[in-house]
């Protein structure tokens, strides 16, 4: 274990020689990978060629403002592992190509694990511990110290004066666009980084869980998979293929959440779960502030 | 015939009174109704029918209002209340300024302190840099002085010491956006 942690030691010095030497062109130390965490061939596969003339089967059904263009990325199919790309989709820049704010995907990320947390810790004060109501002794002559009840916080068994008090509850709301610019920010680096494939439907042959994994295995996708689609009812063949899978997860586009996207490594979007989630995100830039809850109706509601 | 006239009249009544809502059981007590009431009885069970409409329904929906803000409508240059649209081409800088979601423009004056006056310019998308300089240069031929301003390329704002807000707004403009 010494010589390990030595090896480890020389490492690192090294590493910092290596870093003075080359000067700017090495990557800052919380930037580089470990080698066994980084997949050599996913950075080595070929993209398709740029030459070959693919049909564009969506266009963004909302106004692209005039500065800026569509961003766009290949359609895969599930059906085979194998294929070829089907084509091409434009996808909206104010919902896939926003600036990446890491501070609000960090505060979407804090809330949405606090504000379902309730803490039920509860300690008991001096006045809520059983016993305790009379003098112990005298308050002179005795020779003891001075005391006025058995259950006081000095004492053992005694009650805690500052611990914590019943249930508490750490809710609180961010605002609405806040929490959708974070879905935006968190859609556009999954894109950026190339770990968003969007496909067309989600019917595969077979309901083997392994078809999947063989699947994802050859097109080096990553290691977690997060499937998007739209509706209640998805095909019977993904949702028992992925039921028993841990790292390959589907859930419908209502579901869609930044703590979710962030934990899976790669977002796999269905053509309906693109349109519905481009509809839902871009209602936001231009709606009016809330009159009254958007549960009861209004004439446009997304 | 009269009393079918009757009737009819009746059913109108009930279902205009029905659509608009008009709960008021406790102070009116029509006689009228009572009187049909004993008249439809007499006359038998097939006249008695209740007439569902929804075309009454119009009246409600025209009350709900929308949810986005609309787009406003062609003006050639200023609106009579003075608002421009931002032009169709996008000026050709190295920066982009867009408009807010009431298609204004997006500066904004700010007092803290009681008495520290600056002016944020937000949604700057692109070179902000380049835009700090052109600001800085057109407020130097305004006032004669190097104002001090704050760039945050994180939020894509740029503020600057001083009240300016209607100068920079009518620059802006101006340029296009």
């Amino acid at each position: 274990m010494f010589r390990i942690s030595v090896t480890v030691c020389g490492r690192g010095i090294s590493k910092r020689l290596a870093s003075s030497f080359s000067g700017e062109d090495a990557l800052p130390s919380n930037l580089r990978i470990p080698s066994n965490l980084v997949d050599r061939a996913r950075a080595e596969r070929p993209p398709p060629p740029s030459d070959s003339s693919l049909p564009v089967l969506r266009r963004c059904d909302a106004a692209v403002p005039v500065h800026l263009s569509p961003v766009q990325t290949w359609v895969e199919t599930l059906e085979r592992r194998d294929s070829k790309q089907l084509g091409l989709v434009d996808l909206h820049p104010d919902v896939f190509a926003v600036p990446t704010r890491i501070d609000i995907l960090h505060e979407v990320e804090l809330w949405q694990r606090n504000f379902k947390r309730i803490s039920r810790a509860h300690t008991k004060v001096r006045s809520e511990v059983r016993g305790g109501g009379k003098k112990p002794w005298r308050q002179k002559g005795s020779g003891k110290a001075r005391h006025g009840s058995i259950r006081s916080p000095i004492w053992r068994g005694g009650g805690v004066s500052h611990g914590p008090r019943g249930p508490t509850s750490f809710y609180y709301m961010l605002p609405m666009r806040v929490r959708v610019q974070g879905l935006k920010i968190a859609l556009s680096s999954k894109l950026a980084q190339d770990y968003l494939h969007v496909v067309d439907t989600l019917n595969i042959p077979t309901p083997d869980p392994q078809y999947l994994m063989d699947l994802i295995r050859y097109r080096h996708w990553g290691e977690s998979v997060l499937i998007v689609d739209v509706g209640e009812e998805l095909p019977e063949n993904i949702l028992q293929a992925t039921e028993s899978l841990k790292t390959v997860n589907v859930i419908p586009a209502i579901g869609l959440n930044v703590h979710s996207m962030l934990k899976h490594e790669v977002l796999v979007l269905t053509l309906e779960a693109v349109k519905f989630l481009e509809n839902k995100l871009l209602w936001h830039d231009e709606r009016f502030t809330l009159l009254y809850p958007f549960k009861l109706p209004y004439t446009d509601l997304p | 015939m009269s009393l079918s006239f009757i009737h009819r009249s009746a059913m109108l009544c009930r279902g205009f009174r029905a659509s608009l809502n008009l709960y008021d059981h406790t102070t009116r007590i029509p006689n009228t109704t009572i009187w049909l009431r004993t008249l439809c009885s007499s006359v038998g069970e097939a006249n008695t029918r209740i007439l569902q409409s929804t075309e009454e329904y119009k009246f409600v929906e025209r009350l709900i209002p929308p949810s986005r803000v609309p787009i406003p409508p062609k003006h050639d240059g200023p609106s009579p209340s003075g608002w421009t649209p931002p032009s169709e081409v996008p000026p050709a800088l190295p920066y982009m300024i867009r408009r807010s979601r009431m298609h204004n423009v997006p500066v904004y004056t700010d007092l803290t302190h009681g008495s520290r006056k600056t002016t944020l310019v937000r949604k700057v998308e692109g070179d902000i840099w380049a835009l700090e300089k052109d600001v800085k240069e057109y407020l130097q031929q305004l006032t004669g002085k190097d104002l001090p301003t704050q760039v945050n390329e994180v939020t894509m704002t740029l503020r600057v010491k001083g009240h300016f807000d209607t100068e920079l707004k009518k620059w802006l403009v101006e340029k296009g956006f």
